[in-house]
């Protein structure tokens, strides 16, 4: 029996994500720190296929669930699947990345398997043969480091903290573990994914940097005009141009709740900080929005973090970015977008 | 000016009936929330005997947790559509605290409070204070599991780990489950279908043959509503009486040890650039960029 | 918009206002609303067979925001609370202790003195030696008894109001409902009938949004408290239909502005400790540091009224007070928490409105409660509570309605009679030599505190907009005309105030701000009073005339406003005011240098009911 079970699931393609691919490395980190083995356990469409893909990652040994039920994220039988994993693999730790469907159905799974569960996990160590993970509280502001001695134990390990796995396919040689799924667990269909309708304007994950626009932006300029639609043409040449995610301040998307005429393509989908998300980037430009705590929060795992801002007082300028621009950002933006081609 | 002569006792009744009358078909949504550090207050961490805390935690002004209140406006909206349906919030926080947060957040939308007198700290354990949630619905009068709809935030502003709403289904056996829900469209035949957040900025969209389910709300599509001092006034005459009957519950770290809680120093050496062209600074921009 | 159909709610007893005043007014009160079985002792007039309905509407977000802390004796205030320590009550609030007064030299050299300022200044210099021995500043080695603070409680009103409000509605007798602005109070002739709430679903010109649209409700009652404090929309609503009683006036006032601080680990300063000054930034200016326990202060400036200059930015001299050394050495290396401003009025029992009338009553410090010799209001409004309580429960225990003749008789009876009225008496004098600046206000608050009120100052009161000179006036001799023109022009253009670039024409060091104690002003606002509006209220600052503005050259509104809420328009234009940024502190309405033409008495500005504001209790 494994010391540490992984959970992983397939994305609709039958592949891992990138951030499966990276709970691949920190799991294969952990268990040489523990000196102990690993099994891996996949659940969702072509799992024993996808097992095979990642077959020289170390693991002692595979599981799957690959029936019909889990090809798509459903909590019901998504979280049957998951504890029977759990309980087939008798692991006293479980890992498993914190993908929408795991956020969704592993507190569930460690529930029915009487396991303990902590999430948002950013770092594991072990101290004196102890596990110690790390985590926020009150959405970023403040680091925990925490243990627990009860097993099992699952944690969901936030993307981002550890490059992807990289390594052989070959032979799993997966054992499916046999699930049963009664009627009442198949009551919610799944109908599909839904883009939103102006797909470009989106949080991306996989983009290198953060685009983040401020009310600033729809705020009356310096003619004492409003310049919406110039805001909007400048934003979104330079999100075409530049490849950048889009998020956007919470002043900036209540304005839009408000009714106020505002950036169209703005939702509470872009908002970053206290209230929104707290996305990972390896850089990060703030235009026209001020920098405060609570939005500054949600900048937690920018790396590289830039501001254009009027005010040489913002917060972005007391030790939250590394560069701020006193400049004008209609001006810079047009300029940028210009260079950009 | 013409008065409308809606006064509040008579709202109060039109509660009471909606409450007694057994045969009317609607829903019963279980809002399940509290209060948390209005979201521009400094925190700082302190170590108390139970554990980790905030600094002044009591005095801390708070809020209604955001994700949470996104719940309860959208439950009021569909509680609104459905006729018949019942609105409760299950809040566990301290009394005094709840009490003052009430004042706000009863003037809101009509719900009826069931409270409990506990912390609100983010460092409690989340299956501890699932299964003092999950108790207080179990024990409310009346519930009717086959028009039950357990709502909440998809994660608190205060613990933040998206586990809470999941652990509560589970110990009331409710196996339909959404997280991170930004929409909710019910059908005549009782039938739903749900809009939840998924990676990449887009949703996984399904139906659920109806009641019961758990549906952990991102933050919808409703703004926040005005304040009603009637509304606020129908509220106070349940909630002054669940406050007072509000029971203690102990709920604690459960098994964590916590080793460390800090707020780290991440004070960057900021590079201010003044008085320079917007051309030179768009070239440094791009140059970065790129880099 | 009188065609509005609005929601009607009845209660028996509405109060408008939060504050000392009306927390004092209802633990009176709901002491005496149940018999001794627990059964009710009133029955409700509007809901027979109710108990008495009790409505309270705040302004702010919640209860505690909108105040500031102090240094008060509070005897009445713990005569209110006998079983009670309150330093062990509240958070924070500890017993005064150790007593300071410091006159601050001007060691940079850069304030506005007059003669007898540097009189005074030679005076403490020469006579340094003989008292306490201190960075740039000589401590009075006596103070006055009127000033003496001892047995008193240092503490901030936020706590102690969050304390009260919870323990009030614990009882379940009353309803304290913050973040509903009071519009106006209902008329009928000259009877007032309830208040009207603000309307909600706005734009920001007050129509209406269609989808989200909430007219202001009519809460109608027999008894209307009114304890909005003394810019308070309903009480100044109630001036502008009855007008002040002959012989009052309200020309004076101050903006109180104040910081909570961390203290750095190296201050040895002790919980209890009470510091004024006076002497600098300017010798108009007043300062305050109030110290906690755990490390942490209370500290800040008053502004007031007869600082004639119309550069009166509150917060620059607020940071430069903050470093003059005698401060500075205390509080370097600490952590600004928490900050707010509030107006106060300053013409204490002289500025008293028309304390009742049929259907309503006027408590604390917009009844004119403050006492000026003693700088005291805090508890004194609260006393004023305490006595309309005792009153109205008279009424209701005789079964009487609440008339003007009847509130005469019971409440204002007992104001007259009371400690409080003598005590005010007293005082009403004391500042009438500042109408002629600072040496000479000095002069007459001594003879006044020593004398007991028997021998005063006099001086010719003006509104404050008859006072404010002109900015050459204020600069002459320091920035030349030219200079001032063009500094002037140059603001215009970049829509910013002046006080930053005319006061370091002047000769004021720039502020360097380390984001931590020194920070811009609308990291202040954020960081420090954590201010934040919801949308959907419209602005509740507007100009009476914008033709007036268009040619008004001191623009004072911009200067003082604690906020940067109202700021330079388009050139020629009106000033614009941004909702989101006001903390309610209503120093606009007094600092502005136009009358109405119609109203001499009376300001360009109009300053209505609005919501949001600070969110921090710590004040």
């Amino acid at each position: 029996m494994a010391d540490i079970l992984l959970v992983l699931h397939t994305g609709s393609d039958g592949s891992f994500s990138k951030g499966a691919l990276e709970s691949i490395a920190t799991t294969v980190d952990l268990s040489s720190k523990l000196g102990g083995s690993f099994a891996v356990g996949v659940i969702g469409a072509g799992a024993g296929a996808a097992a095979d893909t990642i077959a020289g990652c170390g693991a002692e040994k595979f599981y799957v669930v690959e029936d019909e039920a889990v090809a798509a994220p459903r909590y019901s039988s998504d979280v049957k699947a998951a504890t029977a994993l759990i309980q087939k693999a008798g692991a006293q730790i479980v890992l498993a990345p914190g993908s929408s469907r795991f956020a969704r159905c592993m507190p569930g799974a460690a529930y029915r398997a009487g396991a303990q569960i902590d999430t948002h996990i950013v770092a594991l160590a072990v101290e004196a043969g102890v596990l110690k993970a790390q985590r926020w509280y009150y959405r970023q502001r403040i680091l925990t480091t925490l243990s627990r001695a009860a097993r099992p134990w699952v944690l969901l390990i936030e993307g981002g903290i550890q490059p992807a796995w990289q390594g052989a396919a070959g032979v799993a040689d997966a054992e499916s573990v046999a699930v049963e799924f009664t009627d009442a667990e198949l009551r919610t269909t799944i109908k599909g994914i839904e883009s939103p309708a102006t797909d470009a304007q989106t949080i991306r994950p996989d983009a290198a940097l953060l685009f983040v626009a401020g009310a600033g932006w729809t705020k009356k300029q310096a003619d004492g005009a409003y310049h919406i639609r110039d805001a909007s043409n400048l934003i979104q040449g330079f999100l075409k141009k530049a490849g950048a995610s889009l998020g956007s301040s919470k002043s900036l998307v209540d304005l839009q709740s408000d009714g106020q005429e505002t950036l169209s393509f703005m939702s509470h989908m872009n908002q970053v900080g206290q209230t929104g998300t707290t996305p990972r980037h390896a850089k990060g430009l703030s235009t026209c929005c001020h920098g405060e705590e609570p939005h500054a929060v949600g900048w937690r795992f920018i790396n590289e973090r830039r501001a254009i801002n009027m005010d040489a007082n913002c917060g972005w300028a007391q030790g939250k970015a590394d560069v701020v621009y006193i400049a004008n950002a209609f001006e810079v933006i047009a300029k940028v977008n210009e260079l950009l081609g | 000016m013409c008065s409308l002569a809606l006064v509040p006792a008579d709202y109060t009744q039109m509660k009471i009936n909606q409450m007694e009358n057994k045969t009317m078909e609607g829903l019963q949504i279980v809002v399940c929330g509290t209060l948390v550090p209005d979201p521009l207050q400094t925190l700082e961490p302190v170590t108390t005997p139970t554990g980790p805390g905030l600094k002044n935690e009591t005095m801390l002004p708070s809020v209604l947790d955001p994700w949470a209140a996104h719940s309860l406006y959208e439950a009021a909206n569909l509680a609104k559509k459905v006729p018949g349906s019942k609105v409760y919030l299950v809040s566990l926080g301290p009394k005094a605290k709840l009490q003052q947060l009430m004042m706000t957040v009863a003037q809101k939308v009509p719900f009826e409070l069931v409270a409990i007198d506990g912390t609100a700290g983010g460092f409690t354990d989340a299956m501890e204070v699932a299964k003092t949630l999950a108790t207080a619905i179990e024990a409310i009068p009346g519930l009717d599991k086959t028009r039950l709809l357990v709502f909440g935030g998809c994660a608190s502003a205060s613990r933040d780990a998206g586990v809470t709403m999941q652990l509560i289904g589970e110990q009331l056996g409710i196996t339909d489950q959404f997280v991170g829900v930004d929409e909710i469209s019910m059908s005549d035949d009782g039938s739903f279908s749900v809009l939840e957040r998924i990676e990449g900025g887009q949703y996984l969209a399904s139906t659920c043959a109806g009641a019961p389910a758990v549906l952990a709300w991102a933050t919808g599509s409703l703004p926040e509503p005005p304040n009603n001092p009637q509304v606020g006034m129908a509220n106070m005459r349940f909630v002054m009486p669940a406050l007072q009957k509000a029971q203690p519950a102990a709920v604690g770290v459960g098994g964590i040890n916590f080793e460390k809680s800090e707020v780290p120093a991440q004070k960057r050496a900021t590079r201010i650039v003044k008085d320079v062209s917007a051309d030179v600074i768009a070239a440094e921009i791009v140059e970065w960029i790129k880099g | 918009m009188s065609t509005v159909e609005r929601m009607k709610m009845e209660a028996d007893i509405v109060c408008v206002g939060f504050g000392p005043a009306t927390a004092g007014f209802l633990t009176t009160l709901t002491r005496a609303l149940l018999k001794e079985d627990g059964s009710p002792a009133f029955e409700s007039k509007v809901m027979p067979g109710m108990p008495l309905q009790i409505m309270c509407y705040e302004r702010a977000d919640d209860i505690g925001f909108g105040v500031s802390g102090v240094v008060t004796k509070g005897a009445f205030i713990k005569a209110s609370f006998p079983d009670k320590d309150l330093t062990k009550e509240i958070p924070n609030a500890v017993a005064a202790s150790d007593e300071k007064v410091a006159y601050l030299f001007d060691y940079l050299g850069v304030s506005q003195r007059d003669t007898g300022t540097k009189f005074v200044d030679a005076v403490f210099k020469g006579g340094r030696f003989f008292m306490g021995k201190c960075p740039e500043a000589a401590e009075l080695p006596w103070i006055p008894p009127f000033l003496r603070k001892e047995g008193g409680i240092v503490m901030s009103i936020g706590s102690f109001i969050s304390w009260v409000g919870a323990e009030l509605m614990s009882s379940g007798l009353v309803q304290i409902w913050p973040g509903t602005p009071v519009s106006e109070p209902v008329f009928e002739g000259d009877k007032v009938v309830g208040v009207r709430l603000v309307d909600q679903g706005v734009d920001l010109q007050g129509n209406p949004d269609p989808a989200t649209f909430m007219p202001g409700m009519d809460v109608h009652a027999p008894l209307v408290v009114v304890g909005d404090g003394p810019v308070g929309s309903v009480g100044r609503k109630l001036d502008d239909h009855f007008g002040l009683p002959e012989g009052n006036h309200q020309h004076d006032w101050a903006v109180g502005m104040k910081a909570v601080i961390e203290l750095p680990e190296s201050c040895t300063l002790k919980p209890g400790t009470v510091i004024h000054t006076l002497g600098y930034p300017e010798q108009e200016i007043f300062g305050f540091m109030y110290v906690y326990p755990d490390r942490t202060a209370s500290l800040g400036i008053f502004v007031p009224s007869w600082f004639d200059s119309p550069v009166r930015t509150t917060y620059t001299y607020l940071q430069h007070w903050m470093q003059h050394p005698y401060i500075w050495r205390h509080i370097e290396g600490g952590r600004l928490r928490s900050w707010g401003a509030k107006s106060l009025q300053e013409s204490g029992v002289r500025g008293e409105p028309y304390l009742t009338g049929d259907g309503y009553v006027r408590i604390g410090e917009g009844s004119g409660t403050t006492n000026v010799l003693t700088n005291s209001g805090v508890d004194e409004a609260w006393h004023s509570g305490v006595l309309l309580a005792e009153g109205v429960i008279d009424l209701l225990q005789r079964g009487e309605t609440f008339t003007k003749a009847n509130l005469d008789a019971t409440y204002v009876r007992r104001r007259r009679e009371d400690k409080l009225n003598a005590d005010l008496q007293k005082a009403k004098r004391a500042r009438d030599g500042f109408q002629d600046g600072f040496f000479k206000g000095m002069m007459g608050t001594g003879m006044t505190g020593m004398t007991n009120g028997a021998m005063n100052v006099s001086s010719q009161s003006r509104p404050p907009s008859q006072r404010i000179k002109t900015l050459l006036e204020t600069f002459a001799g320091r920035i030349s005309e030219e200079d001032l023109a063009a500094a002037v022009a140059q603001c215009a253009k970049d829509k910013q105030p002046l006080h930053d670039t005319l006061m370091v024409l002047a000769g004021w060091p720039e502020i360097k701000m380390d984001g931590e104690l020194l920070m811009s002003h609308q990291d202040v606002l954020f960081k420090g009073g954590k201010v934040q509006a919801a949308g959907g209220f419209a602005n509740h600052v507007t100009f009476a005339h914008p033709e007036i503005c268009r040619t008004c050259k001191e623009r004072t509104c911009i200067e003082i406003c604690s906020a940067q809420a109202i700021m330079p328009g388009e050139e020629g234009e009106p000033p614009e005011f941004d909702r989101e940024k006001c903390i309610h502190c209503g120093a606009c309405v007094w600092s502005c240098s136009k009358a109405l033409p119609k109203d001499p008495e009376k300001s360009n500005v109009l300053f209505g009911a609005g919501s949001g504001g600070l969110h921090s209790n710590e004040n």
